[in-house]
C-alpha cells in the first residue's frame, strides 16, 4: 500500500463507515481490495483495479455508460456495492479481447461499422451487445434496439451501433471468434 | 456523487439479518438488488446508518409453486422471474410484467420483492401486487405477518413494512384458468417510470366477465384499482362499449399529479386510454370479440 | 507537381481511434490519476438567488481527509474575475470570480471548493460547510427578465437586459418599414424555444497535476481548447500587481522569453502595414494583424503570467458539443487551489453538477414577421430575439455570439427585400447559456417554422413557396441581403429539389389515410438552410468585425529521423475523428498508409496555437486545409532531396507506400529514413496556418421528414426521416453519416424528449438523467442520409463542416411535420418543445391543467 492509500484507507475509518475485505474475479483474474463499503463496483473497477475502460457517466443508473458483466449478467456496476460482488465474476471491456489482443468480434464489428465517436459510452454498449448476442445470437433489428435502449448515446444517433450490432452477428454467425 | 459511510452488514442468515434490523431499525436499510436504494444513497437522498446486505443468505432466491399459487423470495431478480418456467406457466401476469420493468441490466440486479418494498406508484410491480390480490410476508425477530395486499401500500414511497422487517414472500394466488390479463404503459422513453400504466386481469366465464381488476401505475401517490370501473365490466360481456365505459369511469375518478413529464390532464386521459387498451390486449390473447 | 495520392480522402475508411477507444484503452481525463492526487468537490447553492450573509467551514475542516477548504473570499484574493470578452458593443458583460462570495444567482453557483484525499471524503466535508444564504427574489424566465420590477443580477448592469440591438438591412431604395408597408400582407408569430443542455456523455473535468519538485503544472482537461484554458487559466490565476509582473518579466526567463518573442514575431508579421503609422495606425494594424491571438497569447504569457506558464494536455474526450468549449469556473478555482497547495487536484463533474452547471443552451423568445406578396414573393423579414444567457455568460462564447451569428444567418437561403433584427440578452437566475451543436441553429428553427405558417396562410405548400423564394443557382453569385457572399456551394435549393424527389408524397398521402383509423395523425416537414461551415471569407466580418484571426488554425507536418510521419494540429478532436480524417488527407499527400501517420493534439507543449481548437465545423475545412498544405510543403522537401539524391527531376519523382522513387522503378526507391540518411537531413517539417479557402465554405442540407402522432398519447414517432446534406467534397462519408445523424438525434431530443426545466423560482426540476431525458435507441428512428458534393469554383480544399448541421435543421423539419399532422385541427406550433402533454393540448385532446 502506497502513502497515498494508507493516509487515504486512515481517513476513511474515522468516517465510521465499514471498511470491507471483498474477493472477486475480474477479467478471469481474482482479486482482493480492502475498501469502504461505500464504494460501488464501479469505483473500485477503475480505482482499485485499475481498470478504466469502464466509465462512469451518471451514476445513478441511466446512461449504462458503467455497464459489466456480473456473472455473465449485463449489471450496472454503479448501481452495485463492490461488497456485493463479493465471490462474483466480472467481466469489463478490458476482458473482451482475446489474450493475444484478438478483438471480440463485437470490438471487431463496431470498428467495421464506424460504430462510436466520442466512444464514452462504448463500454457499456460493448458490453450490453456481448450479453445480447449471449442470449439471442440472431436478434431481430427491433430486437437489439430494444436491449440497447438501457444505454445512452449522445453522439450517433444509434444508427451506427445497430449497424454493428448486425455485423457482429454475421461474423458470430460465421464461426470466426 | 457517492453515497455517505454506513456500516456494512452482510449476515449469513435470515435470523442474522433480522436480529440487525431489530437492533438498528429506522437507521438500517435492507439492500437486496440496490437498483432503487443505490441511486438514492449516491444522490444523499437516502444515508442510512446501517445497511445489511441479504446477498450472502441462501435460500433466498426461490421461486416456487403450490397449488397453483407462486412464490418469490426476497431475491428474486426481475431477470430470473422473466426467465422462469413456473411463473410463465402458472403466473403469466407476472411473466408480462418483467419485460416492462427497466433495462436487463438492471433487471438482472434488482429484485421483484424489493420494487415491491419499495412502493414506487410509477413501477409496475406494486400494481401486479393489487391487481392479483397477492400476498405479503413481513418477516421481523419476532415473526412473520402476513399482509393482503390492499393494505400494503400506505403512500408515497411508503409500505406497511416496519423498519425491523423484511419483505420475505410474496404469494400470488392460483391463476384462473379462466383469466386473462396485460400490462400497457406509456413512458416519456422506453425502459422508463410509467407516465401512466395499467395492469388489467379479467376472469371470462362463457363470455361474461366474472372478475375484473384494474390497477394503475404513475396514476397516484400509490399503485391504485379503480373498482367503480372493475364493478361496471363484471356481469357485461367483454366488448370496446364496455371497456370504452371503463374507461371513462377511469379517466374521471383518477386525478393523477402532474410533474414535469405530463400534466394531471394528460394523466388522467392517459388512465382511459390505456384503460381500453389493456382490456383490449387482455382479451386479444383468447380472441373474444372486442 | 500532382500528389500521388494513396486514395483514401472520399472514402470511409476505418477509425484510428477505435483501435484503442473500443478495447478500453482510452485515456479520458478521469482516467488520470497523479501520486498524491486531491480530490475536489464544490458546493453549489441550493438557491437560485439569495445573499451569502456568512460561510463557515470549520467543521469542515476537521472533517476526515480534508486537506483545504477555499471559499469564495478566498478565491478572490487569488485569482482575477473572468474577463469581459466583449464580443458587441453595448454589451454588458459581468465580472465574476471562480466562485461566488456575495451574491449567488443560481442553483449550482459553487461557492466553495473542498480538497480531500478522496471523492466520498471531499462530498462528507462538503455537507459540513455552513452556509446562510439571504433569498431574493428570482429571475425565473424572459419575460422576468425583460420586467424592470425584477431585482436585477447585477448591479452595474442597467437592470437584466444586458444587450439591446437594432440591425437593419435594407440593400435596395426602400426602408424595412417601407418594404413592409408595400407588401400585400405581414403575418406576425411568436416563437420559443425552451432551455436545453448540451449532456455529452462524459461530464467536464480537470487534474492539475503539480510536479513535486518543481511546482510546474501540468493540467489535464476534457477541453475542446486546449490553449485558451492555458492562457485563461494562467492569466487568472496569475493575480499579482503591475508592479510585480514588470518585475516578473524581468526577471523570468521564461516569461521574458514569450513577451519578446510575441512582441517581435507582431512586429516582424506586420512590418509592412506598421510601415508610416501613427499610435492610431498601431491600433488598427493590431487589429489587421493576421496572428493577434498567438502574438496576445505571447505577450499575455509575459504579463499576465505565473512565473511558471502551466502546460494543458487533453487527451480523449467524450463528447463536448460546445458546452467543452467554455472555460469553466471550476477550471480556474482547481489551478489555483493546485498553485496555493503545491498538490495536484482532480475534479471530475457530477452528472448533477452537470445538468445544473455544465452548460445550458438555446433558450430564446423570437417574434418573427414576414411582409409577403399574395403569389408567396418573399418581401421583408423583421425579428424580436431574446436571449435567456442564465445568471453568467459563457466564456468566451455564448449568447452575444449567438445572436450575432443569427444576426447574419437569419435571412437563410432565400431572397428578401429587407431585413431588420433586434436582439436582446436578458440575465436571469438559470444555468449559463453556453455554445450548443450550430449556436444559431434558432435563426433555422424560427425561420423554417415562420415559412410553413406563411405557406398556410397563403395557402401554399411549404415546399411551393421555398422553392419560390429560394435564391438559385441563376443568380449566383451574388450574397445574403446581410452581407457574406454566395456561390453555387449554397446550393439549399437543389437539396430541396432533391429532397422532394426523395419523397413518396402520394405514397405519404395514402398512409395518412390509413393512419387515421388508428387514430394516428401523420404529417410531413420539411427544413432547408445553409450555414457557414466555415463560410466565404468576409463571413466572419459580418458577424464580428476585427475577430476574423479566431478562426484560424495551424497544422505541423514532420517526418523524423527515423522516417515516421508525425503531424500536429491546433484542432482538439472529441468524437469527431480527426486522427481518421486527417490521417486520410496527410496519407494521401504523403503517399504512405494511414497506420505510418500519428496525429498529435491537445498537448500545448507540442500542437501549435489555435484560441477556439475545435469548434464551429472548422475542423474538416480549415484544420484539413492547414494539415493538407504542412504535409504538401513537407512532401515537396522530400521530393526535392530525393530528385537530388536520385539524380532525377522532382516532377518525376514519385512517393507510393513510403518509398520514394523516380517514376517507373520503385526497386531504386528509398525510404524516409534512408533518404534522410543519406542526405544528412535530420528530418523535415512545415508548418502551416490557414484561415480557409477563396471561397465557397457553405454546407447546406434540406430535412424532411414524417412524423407519426398517436393522438392517443401523444407520441410522436419517425416513419421516415432523411437528410440531403451538401458539405462539398467528403473526407470519409461514414463519418460525416454519423456527424448528420448524431445531429439529428439531438434535434430530435430537443423537440420530444429534452428540456432543462425550473419552476417558477427558477429551481432546477430536471437534475438527474430521470428528468432530462436523452433519446435513446428506441426513440431515434433510421435517419436516411442523401450526400450532394457541389463543388466550389476555386477548386482544391473544399471541404466544409458537417458537424453543426444536423441539430440545425432538425427541430424546423420535425416541428413543421407535427403542425402539418395536427393541421386538422388547426394547430399552431410556436414552441420547439413539444411533450406528449403539449401534442395533445395542441389537438385539442385535452386541456391545460
Amino acid at each position: 500500500m502506497t502513502d497515498t492509500q494508507s493516509s487515504r484507507l486512515a481517513a476513511e475509518t474515522a468516517t465510521g463507515g465499514s471498511i470491507v475485505d471483498v474477493s472477486f474475479t475480474v477479467n478471469g483474474s481474482a482479486t482482493s481490495v480492502t475498501v469502504e463499503a461505500r464504494r460501488t463496483l464501479s469505483d473500485v473497477i477503475r480505482e482499485d483495479c485499475e481498470l478504466t475502460g469502464t466509465h462512469l457517466g451518471c451514476e445513478h443508473g441511466v446512461c449504462g455508460a458503467c455497464t459489466v458483466l456480473v456473472d455473465g449478467q449485463p449489471s450496472r456496476s454503479c448501481l452495485m456495492l463492490a461488497a456485493q460482488a463479493e465471490g462474483r465474476d466480472i467481466t469489463t471491456i478490458e476482458g473482451l479481447a482475446g489474450p493475444d489482443g484478438e478483438l471480440h468480434p463485437v470490438q471487431q464489428a463496431m470498428m467495421d461499422a464506424h460504430g462510436f465517436q466520442c466512444a464514452f459510452c462504448s463500454p457499456g454498449f460493448l458490453m450490453s451487445t456481448v450479453a445480447l448476442l449471449d442470449e439471442n445470437p440472431d436478434p431481430t433489428s427491433e430486437e437489439i434496439r430494444e436491449e440497447l435502449s438501457g444505454n445512452l448515446c449522445r453522439c450517433t444517433g444509434y444508427q451506427s451501433i445497430v449497424d454493428g450490432v448486425e455485423r457482429a452477428v454475421k461474423i458470430m454467425k460465421g464461426g470466426s471468434k | 456523487m457517492k453515497a455517505p459511510p454506513f456500516i456494512y452488514h452482510r449476515p449469513e442468515t435470515l435470523d442474522d439479518a433480522l436480529a440487525l434490523l431489530a437492533e438498528h431499525g429506522d437507521e438500517a436499510k435492507v439492500l437486496a438488488g440496490g437498483q432503487s436504494l443505490i441511486p438514492l444513497m449516491a444522490l444523499r437522498m437516502g444515508r442510512p446508518a446501517h445497511v445489511v446486505d441479504l446477498g450472502a443468505i441462501d435460500g433466498l432466491a426461490e421461486i416456487t409453486e403450490a397449488d397453483g399459487a407462486v412464490s418469490l423470495g426476497p431475491l428474486v431478480r426481475h431477470e430470473q422471474a422473466n426467465r422462469s418456467d413456473v411463473i410463465a406457466q402458472h403466473a403469466p401476469l407476472v411473466a408480462q410484467t418483467m419485460p416492462h420493468v427497466a433495462h436487463r441490466a438492471i433487471r438482472t440486479q434488482g429484485t421483484v420483492l424489493g420494487s415491491i418494498a419499495h412502493g414506487d406508484p410509477a413501477a409496475e410491480m406494486p400494481a401486479v401486487v393489487i391487481a392479483t390480490g397477492a400476498t405479503l410476508t413481513a418477516t421481523s425477530s419476532s415473526g412473520e405477518r402476513t399482509i393482503a395486499a390492499a393494505e400494503f401500500f400506505e403512500g408515497y414511497l411508503d409500505t406497511a413494512l416496519r423498519s425491523d422487517e423484511i419483505l420475505t414472500d410474496v404469494t400470488f394466488p392460483a391463476w384462473p384458468s379462466t383469466a386473462v390479463s396485460s400490462v400497457v404503459e406509456v413512458a416519456r422513453r422506453h425502459g422508463d417510470y410509467a407516465l401512466v400504466g395499467v395492469v388489467t386481469t379479467l376472469d371470462i366465464t362463457d363470455d361474461i366477465v366474472t372478475d375484473a381488476a384494474l390497477a394503475y401505475f404513475g396514476a397516484a401517490s400509490t399503485a391504485i384499482r379503480v373498482s367503480a370501473a372493475e364493478q361496471s365490466l363484471i356481469g357485461s360481456s367483454p366488448s370496446r362499449e364496455a371497456f370504452d365505459a371503463a374507461a371513462t369511469i377511469v379517466a374521471a375518478e383518477l386525478a393523477p399529479p402532474a410533474d414535469i413529464h405530463g400534466s394531471t390532464a394528460y394523466r388522467k386521459h392517459l388512465a382511459g386510454v390505456l384503460t381500453t387498451r389493456g382490456l383490449t390486449a387482455a382479451v386479444d390473447s383468447i380472441g373474444v370479440p372486442a | 507537381m500532382s500528389a500521388n495520392t494513396s486514395g483514401l480522402v472520399g472514402q470511409s475508411v476505418k477509425r484510428v481511434e477505435d483501435d484503442r477507444l473500443l478495447v478500453g484503452n482510452g485515456r479520458y481525463v478521469a482516467d488520470v490519476n497523479p501520486p498524491g492526487v486531491l480530490h475536489a468537490v464544490f458546493l453549489r447553492s441550493p438557491l437560485a438567488h439569495a445573499t451569502i450573509t456568512s460561510i463557515d467551514a470549520t467543521a469542515a475542516r476537521r472533517a476526515p481527509g480534508v486537506v483545504a477548504i477555499f471559499t469564495g473570499s478566498d478565491m478572490e484574493a487569488i485569482t482575477h474575475p473572468f474577463p469581459p470578452f466583449a464580443m458587441q458593443p453595448d454589451l454588458y458583460t459581468p465580472l465574476y470570480y471562480c466562485l461566488s462570495s456575495t451574491t449567488v444567482r443560481m442553483v449550482g453557483d459553487p461557492v466553495a471548493l473542498v480538497l480531500a484525499e478522496s471523492r466520498h471524503l471531499a462530498e462528507d466535508a462538503l455537507e459540513l460547510i455552513e452556509v446562510d444564504y439571504e433569498p431574493l427574489d428570482t429571475v425565473a424566465s424572459i419575460a422576468e427578465g425583460l420586467s424592470p420590477t425584477k431585482p436585477q443580477l447585477w448591479e452595474k448592469a442597467n437592470g437584466n437586459v444586458l444587450y439591446d440591438h437594432v440591425h437593419t438591412f435594407a440593400p435596395g431604395n426602400e426602408s424595412v418599414d417601407a418594404v413592409f408597408a408595400g407588401a400585400d400582407r405581414v403575418i406576425t408569430e411568436r416563437l420559443s424555444c425552451p432551455r436545453q443542455s448540451n449532456q455529452p456523455m462524459e461530464t467536464r473535468g480537470s487534474v492539475v497535476e503539480v510536479d513535486p519538485d518543481t511546482g510546474h503544472m501540468t493540467i489535464h482537461n476534457a477541453t475542446q481548447s486546449s490553449h485558451m484554458l492555458r492562457w485563461i487559466g494562467a492569466a487568472l490565476t496569475g493575480k499579482q500587481s503591475t508592479r510585480e509582473a514588470a518585475k516578473g518579466i524581468i526577471a523570468n526567463k521564461e516569461r521574458r522569453k514569450a513577451f519578446l518573442a510575441g512582441a517581435k514575431s507582431f512586429l516582424k508579421e506586420n512590418a509592412e502595414g506598421l510601415k508610416a503609422q501613427d499610435n492610431d495606425g498601431m491600433k488598427s494594424q493590431l487589429k489587421a494583424d493576421k496572428s493577434f491571438l498567438k502574438h496576445a497569447n505571447l505577450i499575455g504569457v509575459g504579463l499576465l503570467g505565473k512565473d511558471d506558464y502551466p502546460d494543458v494536455v487533453a487527451q480523449d474526450i467524450g463528447g463536448g458539443f460546445g458546452a467543452k468549449g467554455s472555460i469553466a469556473r471550476e477550471d480556474v478555482a482547481l489551478i489555483a487551489a493546485a498553485g496555493e497547495l503545491g498538490r495536484s487536484v482532480k475534479w471530475i463533474e457530477d452528472r448533477v453538477e452537470n445538468l445544473m452547471d455544465g452548460g445550458q443552451a438555446r433558450e430564446e423568445d423570437l417574434t418573427l414577421s414576414i411582409a409577403v406578396d399574395d403569389d408567396g414573393t418573399f418581401r421583408g423579414l423583421k425579428v424580436d430575439l431574446v436571449i435567456d444567457q442564465g445568471a453568467y455568460p459563457g466564456f468566451p462564447v455564448g449568447a452575444p455570439l449567438a445572436s450575432a451569428i443569427m444576426k447574419v444567418m437569419f435571412p437563410g437561403s432565400y431572397n428578401w427585400d429587407a431585413f431588420e433584427m433586434r436582439s436582446r440578452i436578458v440575465a436571469t437566475n438559470k444555468g449559463k447559456y453556453v455554445a450548443y451543436r450550430g449556436p444559431w441553429a434558432n435563426e433555422t428553427w424560427a425561420r423554417e417554422r415562420m415559412v410553413d405558417i406563411v405557406a398556410r396562410a397563403l395557402k401554399m405548400s411549404p415546399a411551393e413557396i421555398r422553392l419560390k423564394n429560394l435564391i438559385g443557382d441563376d443568380q449566383m453569385p451574388t450574397a445574403m441581403i446581410t452581407g457574406p457572399k454566395i456561390d453555387e456551394t449554397m446550393s439549399t435549393k437543389k437539396t430541396l429539389e432533391r429532397a422532394l424527389e426523395l419523397l413518396d408524397i402520394d405514397q405519404f398521402e395514402r398512409d395518412r389515410d390509413t393512419a387515421l383509423a388508428e387514430n394516428h395523425y401523420l404529417g410531413l416537414g420539411i427544413a432547408s438552410y445553409h450555414e457557414a461551415a466555415p463560410g466565404p471569407p468576409g463571413y466572419w466580418e459580418c458577424v464580428n468585425p476585427g475577430t476574423e484571426t479566431l478562426l484560424n488554425e495551424e497544422a505541423q507536418a514532420t517526418v523524423e529521423t527515423d522516417g515516421s510521419v508525425v503531424v500536429y494540429t491546433s484542432q482538439m478532436p472529441h468524437g469527431q475523428s480527426h486522427e481518421t480524417t486527417y490521417g486520410q488527407i496527410v496519407a494521401d499527400e504523403l503517399g504512405v498508409a494511414i497506420e505510418d501517420v500519428k496525429l498529435v493534439f491537445g498537448d500545448t507543449r507540442r500542437t501549435p496555437f489555435s484560441i477556439l481548437g475545435t469548434g464551429g465545423s472548422r475542423g474538416g475545412p480549415i484544420g484539413g486545409g492547414a494539415m493538407k498544405y504542412a504535409s504538401r510543403a513537407v512532401r515537396e522537401q522530400l521530393v526535392d532531396a530525393a530528385s537530388k539524391l536520385l539524380e532525377a527531376d522532382v516532377a518525376d519523382i514519385e512517393i507510393v507506400n513510403g518509398n520514394v522513387h523516380v517514376a517507373g522503378v520503385p526497386a531504386r526507391g528509398v525510404t524516409f529514413a534512408e533518404l534522410i540518411a543519406q542526405t544528412a537531413g535530420d528530418g523535415f517539417e512545415a508548418t502551416r496556418s490557414y484561415r480557409g479557402k477563396g471561397d465557397g465554405g457553405w454546407s447546406v442540407a434540406t430535412h424532411a421528414c414524417i412524423v407519426d402522432v398517436d393522438l392517443d398519447t401523444g407520441k410522436v414517432t419517425f416513419p421516415r426521416y432523411l437528410v440531403v446534406e451538401d458539405c462539398g467534397p467528403i473526407i470519409n462519408p461514414a463519418i460525416v453519416d454519423g456527424q448528420v445523424r448524431g445531429g439529428v438525434a439531438q434535434g430530435i431530443g430537443a423537440v420530444l424528449y429534452e428540456r432543462a426545466t425550473y419552476d417558477d423560482d427558477a429551481n432546477l426540476q430536471s437534475a438527474t438523467y430521470m428528468d432530462y431525458l436523452i433519446p435513446t435507441s428506441m426513440e431515434i428512428p433510421e435517419i436516411e442520409v442523401h450526400h450532394m458534393e457541389t463543388l466550389s469554383p476555386g477548386g482544391e480544399n473544399d471541404f466544409r463542416g458537417v458537424g453543426e448541421g444536423g441539430m440545425i435543421g432538425a427541430p424546423a423539419a420535425i416541428t413543421n411535420a407535427i403542425e402539418d399532422a395536427l393541421s386538422p385541427f388547426g394547430a399552431r406550433i410556436t414552441s420547439q418543445y413539444l411533450p406528449p402533454t403539449k401534442i395533445l393540448e395542441l389537438a385539442g385532446v385535452i386541456s391545460p391543467d
